[in-house]
C-alpha cells in the first residue's frame, strides 16, 4: 500500500507540476485555464491521499465546476483572439524575475526538507463531515465567520470598481 | 494491486459497456416516442420495428471521417469529447441497484455525483470555444450561464433530502427508505422532488431547457463542427449523463432499489426507465423556452423555492430531533 500511496503521489505532483507550467506558458487564455483546472485536480487528489475525499470533492465542486467556468466566462467576455497582447511572450526582466523568486522559493524549501526530514507521520484518518461541520461552527467559528467577511468584501470592492467605471462614462 | 482498485477498475469498464446499450436503446425510443407523439411511425426499416436503427447510426458515426476545422485549436478540440465523455463514468460508481450492489461504497457518494458532473459542462465550453465557430462560441456561452444557474437549486434540493435521511452515503440513504412508496422520500419532499426534476433537465441540457444546442438557431451549438464519435462522444455523454441524473432521483426520492414483491435491481431499473421516458415525453411535449425565460424560471422561482424548502426541512428536522429524540 505504501508504494500505491507513494506513486500516486508522484502522479499527482506531475499533474500539478505540468498544469502549472502549462497555466504560465500558454499562449492563449483558455489553454492556460486548462492547465489550472489540471493542477486544482491534481490538488484533489492530494486531498484524496490525506484520507480527506470531502474537501477533495469540494475542491471539484468548486473550483473546476463553478470558479473555472466562471473564469472562463470572463475570458470570453474579453474577445480574447489569438493574436491578443498575453500571446506574446513576457518581457525579459519579468522572466527573469520569476525566475529568481521560483528558485528562492523552491530552494528555502527543498532545503527544509532536505536538512530536516519528517519522520512518518503515520496513516492520516479520515475526519466524519458532522465532525467538520461542528469543528467549523464551534471552536473555528471565528476564522470562519472571517472568511465570509472576506468574500463580502470582494464582492462589494467588484461592484465598487464597476460603478466606478459606470460614472466615469 | 489491492482488490479495490480492481474492483473500480471492472466497474469502470463495465459502465462504458452499459452506457453503450443504453444509448443504443435510448435513441430508439426516443425516436420511436416523438414519431408517435407527431403521429408518425419513426423508424421502421432496420430490423423489426426498426430496432437496429439506432446500431446502423452508429456504425455510420464511427466510420465517418474526423474532421477539424483549419483556425481550430487543436488541442482543446480533442481533448473536449474525451473530457466530456470519461467523467460520466465515474458518477455511476456509487450508485447502488441492489441491495450492496455498488462499484464503490463511499461514504460522501452524493457529492461525489455532484462533484464530477461538473466536468460535462467544462468540457462543452473548451470544445464550444476551441472550434473557432461563432455558433459554437454562441452555445458554449449558453452553456455557461445555464449549468451555473441550474446546479444551485439542484444542490439545494438534494441537501434538503440529505438533511431528512442523515447522509450522503446512497445506499443508507435507500436503506432509511421504506418498501412502500408512501415510505419512499417523494412523500415528505415532494417540492425538492419537483426541483429537482427541473434543474436536472436544466442540467442535462433537455430539451425544453437545449438552448446550448439549439438547431433551429445555432446549427448544432456547442457540438457544430465536430463530426463522426467527435460528435459521439458529446451525444453519449448526454444520454450517459441523463441515466445518472434519472438513477440519482430514484435513489433519492423514489426509494432506490426497495419495492415490493419484484427484487431489488429491477425496481431499480423500472423507476430510472420511467423517469427517463418521463423526460423523453417532456422533450417532444414542450416547446424550448427563450433564453431571459430559462433563466427566470431559475432565478425567480428554482432558487427562493429551492432555499424556502431548504429551511423549512431543516426547522421541522430539529423539531422532530427534540420531540422524538430526546
Amino acid at each position: 500500500m505504501e508504494l500505491m500511496a507513494k506513486i500516486a503521489f508522484g502522479v499527482y505532483t506531475l499533474i500539478i507540476l505540468c498544469g502549472g507550467i502549462l497555466a504560465v506558458a500558454a499562449k492563449s487564455l483558455v489553454r492556460a485555464m486548462v492547465g489550472l483546472i489540471a493542477t486544482l485536480l491534481g490538488v484533489a487528489g492530494m486531498y484524496m491521499l490525506l484520507n480527506s475525499p470531502f474537501m477533495a470533492f469540494m475542491q471539484i465542486l468548486i473550483y473546476v465546476g463553478a470558479v473555472c467556468v466562471l473564469i472562463f466566462f470572463a475570458v470570453m467576455l474579453t474577445r480574447a483572439d489569438a493574436g491578443g497582447e498575453e500571446a506574446e511572450s513576457a518581457p525579459l526582466r519579468q522572466n527573469t524575475l520569476a525566475l529568481l523568486a521560483v528558485t528562492v522559493v523552491g530552494g528555502v524549501l527543498s532545503w527544509l526538507v532536505l536538512t530536516h526530514p519528517v519522520a512518518g507521520t503515520g496513516v492520516p484518518v479520515e475526519v466524519s463531515i458532522e465532525k467538520l461541520g461542528l469543528g467549523l461552527l464551534g471552536p473555528y467559528g471565528l476564522a470562519f465567520e472571517l472568511i465570509s467577511v472576506v468574500l463580502l468584501v470582494a464582492m462589494a470592492g467588484a461592484v465598487l470598481l464597476a460603478w466606478e467605471r459606470r460614472n466615469g462614462k | 494491486m489491492p482488490t479495490e482498485l480492481i474492483r473500480i477498475l471492472i466497474s469502470l469498464v463495465a459502465f462504458a459497456a452499459a452506457v453503450g446499450l443504453i444509448a443504443l436503446v435510448m435513441v430508439w425510443v426516443e425516436r420511436k416516442v416523438c414519431g408517435h407523439i407527431q403521429r408518425r411511425p419513426g423508424p421502421y426499416e432496420v430490423g423489426p420495428w426498426g430496432l437496429l436503427q439506432p446500431l446502423a447510426d452508429a456504425l455510420k458515426l464511427m466510420g465517418k471521417q474526423l474532421v477539424m476545422p483549419d483556425q481550430a485549436d487543436p488541442f482543446l478540440y480533442w481533448l473536449a469529447p474525451i473530457l466530456v465523455f470519461v467523467p460520466v463514468l465515474l458518477l455511476y460508481l456509487p450508485l447502488p441497484v441492489g441491495d450492496g450492489l455498488y462499484a464503490l461504497d463511499i461514504n460522501l457518494g452524493v457529492l461525489l455525483i455532484i462533484a464530477f458532473a461538473g466536468f460535462t459542462g467544462l468540457s462543452m465550453i473548451l470544445g464550444g470555444w476551441a472550434q473557432n465557430n461563432k455558433y459554437a462560441l454562441l452555445g458554449a456561452a449558453r452553456t455557461v450561464s445555464q449549468s451555473v444557474a441550474y446546479e444551485i437549486p439542484m444542490l439545494l434540493s438534494v441537501l434538503a433530502v440529505c438533511f431528512v435521511s442523515g447522509s450522503l452515503n446512497m445506499a443508507a440513504v435507500v436503506k432509511e427508505q421504506g418498501t412502500w412508496p408512501w415510505n419512499w422520500n417523494v412523500m415528505t419532499q415532494p417540492l425538492a422532488f419537483v426541483i429537482y426534476i427541473v434543474s436536472a433537465l436544466g442540467e442535462t441540457n433537455r430539451a425544453p431547457f437545449d438552448l446550448p444546442e439549439a438547431e433551429s438557431e445555432l446549427t448544432a451549438g456547442y457540438h457544430t463542427e465536430y463530426s463522426g464519435m467527435g460528435f459521439g462522444m458529446f451525444f453519449l455523454a448526454e444520454y450517459a449523463n441523463m441515466i445518472v441524473v434519472a438513477s440519482v432521483a430514484t435513489v433519492l426520492f423514489l426509494g432506490g432499489w426497495q419495492g415490493p414483491v419484484l427484487p431489488g435491481p429491477l425496481w431499480f431499473l423500472l423507476k430510472v426507465s420511467l423517469l427517463v421516458l418521463l423526460f423523453v415525453f417532456f422533450r417532444w411535449t414542450y416547446p424550448r423556452v427563450r433564453f431571459d425565460q430559462l433563466l427566470n424560471i431559475n432565478w425567480k422561482w428554482l432558487m427562493p423555492l429551492a432555499v424556502a424548502n431548504l429551511a423549512l426541512t431543516a426547522f421541522f428536522v430539529k423539531v422532530a430531533q427534540y420531540a422524538f429524540v430526546k
